[in-house]
């Protein structure tokens, strides 16, 4: 891993397209600004991680257990009413 | 046009409007391509059916049904990269999680898909708002 260190204010680019900037440092929170381009996904690490898992598992279980799921779900729409796609 | 699905058997999905993804359901990166199924007629659930893999559905729902007050922020470079020019074009969903014993379901309020039917382009996009949780339950029984 490459480390570097920077102040508040400045900045650290990757390629020709990625900014990444200190903003300011308050106790142990470090507030960083990210310039890049619309089509890269940046996250928080844990939030991405869990959304992923979350999916992942989402998808498993929709696998495994069709007939018992399409119970749940045909019971929970009665409670829910439908959208408009 | 024809599919294998692991739930639907074969499916001929030329009549459904197939949706480019312009960010991935995160977890299935290097797939593409969905078609939304009813789970059945005039439910509030559907299907978000890979097209480039049979294997891997969805289940998913409005999480304006889910929590009436929901109010997601859709960021600028959100709504120019799916195109969406128009409000009353965007469908959101949230992805359902399913356990079975016991029971258990949740819906993905944090992560939303959002779609522009108009484009048919879609993206999961992560709110900024950490009130919405990735697992919102939902009660499973009706009483």
């Amino acid at each position: 891993m490459l480390i570097l260190t920077r102040k508040p204010g400045e900045s650290i680019t990757i390629g020709d397209d990625i900014k990444i900037t200190v903003l300011d440092i308050k106790g142990s929170h470090l507030r960083i600004g990210i310039q890049a381009p619309k089509h890269l996904m940046v996250h928080r690490e844990e939030i991405y991680l869990a959304i992923r898992e979350q999916n992942i598992k989402a998808s498993e279980y929709a696998a495994t257990q069709k007939q018992q799921i399409e119970e749940i779900l045909s019971k929970l729409a009665t409670v829910i009413q439908k959208p408009t796609p | 046009m024809e599919i294998n699905t692991t739930r639907f058997g074969n499916i001929n999905y030329g009549d459904s409007p197939v949706i480019n993804m312009r960010g991935p359901i995160l977890g299935f990166e290097h797939l593409n391509r969905y078609i939304l199924i009813n789970q059945k007629e005039a439910s509030a659930f559907w299907w978000f059916q890979s097209v480039d893999d049979g294997a891997v559905a969805f289940a998913v729902v409005s999480p304006f049904l889910i929590k009436e007050d929901y109010a997601p922020e859709l960021r600028d470079d959100d709504a120019a990269l799916l195109e969406i020019k128009d409000q009353s074009d965007v469908l959101l969903l949230g992805v359902v999680t399913i356990r079975s014993n016991p029971t258990q379901v949740s819906v993905n309020m944090r992560a939303p898909i959002v779609i522009n039917l108009k484009q048919k382009l879609g993206k999961q996009i992560v709110l900024d708002d950490d009130s919405y949780d990735v697992q919102h339950r939902i009660e499973t029984d009706s009483n």
